[in-house]
């Protein structure tokens, strides 16, 4: 009520305003760009195919796209800072074989290991990045290579079931017919976006990606937040390998593949720039649905599965052809 | 010698107050202060910040109105409610802030407010306007053409153009509000010059300065207040300037004007940096002069903490300071202003209100508190006079002088003990730069330390209360009385 009044007494504020949130304004295009794609593709495939609509086929969705989304969260934080992280895939992979090697002993309680070995890799990426000045690209290509090293080299490429009722219950069961891994992802996207838009966090983490040296330089401790913004990628990253362990109730070795490109492509999809400074976590929800669905409806459509890999990078580079700011080209990292 | 109305402006007169008191809140600004002002007389009004003196020039011009006491102008009484009520008694006021709107001309400017006077069947006749302005303008030898755009001219012939429209009410007396206030000193002399012009012609001139230099150069006769209190009326030739300042002070000079070293560097050294000490009061600003390698905005950098020193010490209100980041300086209230503005002190794409306070951002536990924000950005931009839409606006949409005033008030916005500034002003328009220098010489009239280090050497002398110069690393001379300071001394110094 209060603050209709505010709003409404003030409408010379308001026309200055572009974005809800006040910050980095963006045109309306970029902006409505993802749930436009996103709506055009279930028009197109619930035409071709009535099936796709369905509660079923849609709760299916929702299972496939909660590991990429979970992933991608962490993913916007670093994006939106002007980072990147090429080592989700590999984090998830660690955590989901932490978790099944564990749940036979400690069942539910593997959660810990999982979110720990996430926070533990986050904090060496972020560590090198921030005190270390090497480029993230450079630091999370190498540990994608090392995580995933190290993964081979304890299992031996040998998958490692999961078998504890409880886990797979609590992990992979349903709370009045909506899958636990979905609630759990809801629980996590509010906690992103409460991190993201009301906080100074969040600010500080726009203002990195805005121009890291003007950050520095105006007191924000620039270090810390990055080191911050990695290690909230690695915990997402073992949620996500939690997640995908349960509802496989098998983790192997070459789980994850791929991951850090998808998780990216919601992102970037969802309206967040790879130059930094803007994004939000609706965008990247929105992200992530196309990615899956459209994956979903190429796969229901009977799609030939090489011809897929086409359609996805066209409809990534569309994206990014769309929403990137362009005043800020040269200095995309 | 008889002098006939047509030979002045207007009849001269004798401007009397009794016993004037004013006081805002709590704060006794004016204390039962008399004076009078004589004809074809310069009359300086001096003091310390916060010795009435401005206020004793507002209430003379209409400007501020006494609690007590009575005026008269010769024997009528005079008890003007507003400074147009003034101006039409034939007192005139050159305020202190510059009020010359940038997009009109030299002739609009002088006759703003009067230009009915040139209709002509319906139209403005530009040529009797333009002969008019410029008839004044040589009244008092101002050397400037009606033709010239405003943008060629400098601070000082703007001030002489708020002079001009002052003498085209006719006034019998013009007063002036610290009108020398951030002028260089060849700008100073113009408007020096056009205090004399004034007097030979029998006006009544009053001026209120900080700098006792001008005081000694126009004044005939002194007036020094104290707390709100008249100290007494002096001829200037009965006083030296160290009598002067002693009047003002109250005490003996010896211990200082200003309070303890609010920032100390000794034998603080780097790569560019030969070993140099220096202090900054309170109260003080500071400039550094040199060319661009020779170390000054590296002594910032230092103390902002952007490049740790190899060697020597900092101390902060008598603390040892070693922020080895920006962050932990601004923690302890020392706030940096770079030199480039686009690239290291605000982020374009965002808004106004969120680069106000970047630096320190309004919270309530982890949350940002937008409305505290709002309120600070609000009265940052009112206080700086930012031209913005609205504190949402994209920061990118504003003008360089805009954009500056933002970075300084991302500065402001932390309520800093010491200011750091690489060339404040660079780049920025004149009207922006006037409201820079005043809000930074209101920051250390409230106590904060200003160190500026800047190229444009006008700006350095017109502001700085005290100027290091450096050259090639090292600190090589120091100017006490920046006002009397000639650029050819200074830059003799610099190479």
């Amino acid at each position: 009520m209060r603050e209709t009044a505010v709003s409404s007494a003030k409408p010379q504020v308001d026309a200055g305003r572009q974005g809800r949130d006040g910050l980095f304004g963006r045109e309306r295009v970029s902006r409505f760009f993802p749930v436009f794609l996103l709506v055009a593709l279930a028009v197109a495939f619930s035409l071709t195919f009535a099936r796709f609509l369905q509660f079923n086929n849609l709760m299916i969705v929702a299972q496939q796209a909660v590991v990429l989304l979970v992933a991608a969260l962490g993913m916007t934080f670093v994006v939106i800072a002007g980072s990147i992280d090429l080592s989700v895939g590999a984090i998830v992979a660690i955590a989901a074989l932490l978790a099944a090697k564990t749940s036979g002993s400690i069942g539910v309680l593997a959660i810990l290991p999982a979110c720990a070995v996430g926070v533990l890799c986050g904090l060496i990426n972020g560590v090198i990045v921030a005190k270390g000045k090497v480029p993230s690209f450079i630091v999370t290509l190498g540990a994608m290579v090392v995580f995933r090293g190290i993964v081979l080299y304890f299992t031996r490429g040998a998958p490692i079931s999961i078998e504890n009722e409880a886990f797979l219950d609590v992990y992979s069961g349903r709370t009045a017919g909506i899958s636990n891994s979905v609630l759990i992802t809801i629980v996590l996207v509010g906690v992103a976006a409460f991190m993201l838009n009301p906080t100074v966090f969040g600010r500080e983490v726009r203002a990195i990606g805005g121009g890291e040296r003007i950050a520095h330089l105006s007191g924000i401790r620039v270090d810390r937040v990055k080191i911050l913004i990695f290690v909230l990628s690695g915990l997402l990253c073992g949620m996500a390998g939690l997640l995908q362990g349960a509802r496989a109730m098998a983790a192997t070795a070459q789980l994850g593949e791929g991951l850090e490109l998808d998780a990216i492509a919601a992102v970037v999809v969802g309206g967040t720039p790879l130059t930094g400074g803007v994004g939000s976590i609706q965008g990247t929800i929105l992200g992530a649905l196309i990615i899956t669905i459209l994956s979903n409806g190429m796969n229901i459509i009977g799609l030939d599965p090489y011809f897929q890999n086409i359609v996805k990078g066209l409809v990534l580079v569309l994206s990014v052809f769309i929403t990137i700011d362009r005043e800020k080209i040269g200095i995309i990292k | 010698m008889s002098l006939t109305r047509a030979d002045l402006a207007g009849t001269q007169l004798r401007i009397v107050a009794e016993e004037l008191s004013r006081s805002f809140g709590n704060t006794l600004a004016l204390s039962g202060v008399s004076i009078a002002l004589d004809p074809g007389k310069v009359h300086a009004l001096v003091g310390e910040n916060g010795a009435g003196k401005s206020t004793l020039l507002k209430i003379l011009a209409g400007a501020e109105r006494p609690d007590s006491g009575w005026m008269a102008l010769d024997s009528e009484p005079y008890a003007p409610k507003s400074v147009t009520e003034a101006t039409r008694r034939g007192v005139g006021l050159v305020f202190q802030e510059m009020t010359i709107n940038p997009s009109l001309t030299v002739a609009e400017n002088i006759f703003a407010g009067r230009l009915a006077r040139f209709r002509r069947r319906g139209l403005l006749s530009r040529g009797e306007l333009n002969r008019a302005a410029q008839a004044l303008l040589d009244s008092f030898s101002a050397e400037i053409s009606v033709s010239q755009p405003l943008s060629r001219l400098d601070l000082g012939q703007w001030k002489c153009l708020e002079v001009a429209r002052a003498l085209a009410a006719s006034p019998r007396a013009v007063l002036f509000d610290e009108s020398t206030a951030f002028l260089n000193h060849r700008e100073v002399d113009i408007v020096l010059e056009a205090m004399r012009a004034l007097k030979r012609r029998g006006l009544v001139v009053a001026f209120v300065s900080h700098h006792l230099a001008e005081v000694g150069a126009v004044a005939a006769a002194i007036t020094i207040l104290k707390d709100g209190r008249k100290v007494g009326d002096y001829e200037a030739h009965e006083l030296n300037r160290e009598q002067i300042q002693s009047l003002m002070v109250g005490r003996d000079l010896s211990r200082g004007l200003f309070p303890p070293h609010l920032m100390g560097f000794a034998d603080i050294a780097d790569d560019h940096v030969r070993p140099s000490s220096l202090t900054l009061r309170g109260g003080e600003i500071v400039g550094i002069a040199g060319l661009k390698e020779a170390g000054g905005q590296r002594i910032l950098e230092i103390a902002a903490g952007v490049t740790p020193p190899r060697g020597g010490e900092m101390r902060l209100s008598g603390a040892p300071f070693r922020p080895r980041i920006p962050a932990e300086a601004w923690a302890k209230g020392v706030a940096y202003l770079p030199g480039d503005r686009t690239g290291e002190g605000l982020i374009v794409g965002a808004s106004v209100l969120d680069n106000l306070t970047m630096a320190r951002p309004p919270r309530r536990g982890p949350l940002f508190d937008q409305a505290q924000a709002r309120k600070l950005s609000a009265a940052l931009i009112r206080r700086l006079s930012i031209k913005t839409k609205g504190p949402q606006t994209r920061a990118g949409a504003l003008s360089g002088g805009n954009l500056q005033k933002v970075v300084l008030g991302k500065c402001l916005a932390v309520d800093p003990r010491v200011l750091l500034l690489n060339n404040p002003t660079r780049g920025v328009d004149v009207g922006a730069r006037a409201e820079i220098y005043r809000s930074l010489r209101e920051a250390a009239d409230r106590g904060l330390g200003v160190l500026i280090a800047s190229e444009d050497l006008n700006e350095l002398i017109g502001l700085s209360d005290r100027i290091l110069i450096m050259r090639a690393g090292r600190i090589v001379a120091s100017i006490d009385d920046p006002a009397s300071a000639s650029e050819d001394a200074i830059i003799r110094h610099m190479t």
